[in-house]
């Protein structure tokens, strides 16, 4: 799973949110509110990792379980796959 | 994470709602300061009036604008772009937020930097010698284009 390109974190007052930059700001208009967690694995994903290696870098990163990290990362996965941000 | 949302919004909601928009910009009418689709711009809501050196963002018709406040004027400002070469009036009630911040090529600047201050200042000052030469070069090429078309 990869992120497409054409998306930025910028962190404003403590917050990280995702804006598009290039071509695609012409056909994505939202803005992406990310917690911690999220601008984490975003970034992460900015490379192509698995499911299973997102959820090691997390409990890698944090203090958590793997199985709340599971959660946690395809929760994300789900998001991110359903906006159609992956590529 | 909080929320993903790609569901189009006006920037009054965005504002209304984040308190800030972040988000691209678009046009070349605030260059050489933001590229368009490459910076970064966070726009916070319009608190109180806006001072000369402020970048205010406001409705045009349909349309949004951000463009330097050179002066204000009762009931608005006298605004325009940075790489503009005519005034506009813009009335109080259309200027809906304030540029407070933004990332240009990456770079993270601040609307109180002193050097983001410096550039406004040499931006305004500078303006009458740019617009002669925006408009000698113009007349230099209309000249060209009749001397060619002689040919």
């Amino acid at each position: 799973m990869k992120i497409k390109k054409g998306f930025v974190v910028r962190v404003v007052g403590g917050e990280s949110v995702v804006v598009p930059v290039g071509e695609l700001s012409k056909t994505f208009h939202g803005m992406i509110n990310l917690n911690e967690t999220g601008a984490f694995l975003w970034n992460f994903f900015t490379e192509e990792h698995t499911i299973d290696e997102g959820v090691a870098a997390l409990c890698g990163e944090y203090e958590v379980d793997e199985e709340r990290a599971r959660v946690d990362v395809e929760k994300f996965a789900e998001i991110i796959t359903q906006n159609g941000f992956i590529e | 994470m909080d929320t993903i949302s790609s569901e189009k919004k006006t920037i009054e909601q965005v504002l209304a709602e984040n308190g800030a928009y972040i988000g691209p910009t678009v046009g070349v009418s605030m260059l050489p300061l933001l590229k368009t689709r490459r910076d970064t711009i966070v726009v916070k809501p319009k608190t109180e009036r806006l001072q000369r050196l402020d970048v205010a963002l406001y409705r045009r018709g349909d349309a949004y604008v951000l463009h330097r406040v050179l002066q204000p004027i009762e009931g608005g400002y006298i605004i325009r772009g940075d790489n503009c070469y005519s005034d506009e009036k813009v009335p109080e009630n259309a200027v809906i937020g304030v540029l407070t911040e933004f990332f240009r090529k990456g770079k993270h600047v601040y609307c109180t930097d002193k050097r983001y201050i410096r550039y406004a200042n040499r931006r305004i000052k500078t303006y009458k010698i740019r617009r002669f030469f925006v408009i000698l070069k113009s007349k230099a090429k209309a000249a060209v284009k009749k001397i060619i078309g002689r040919k």
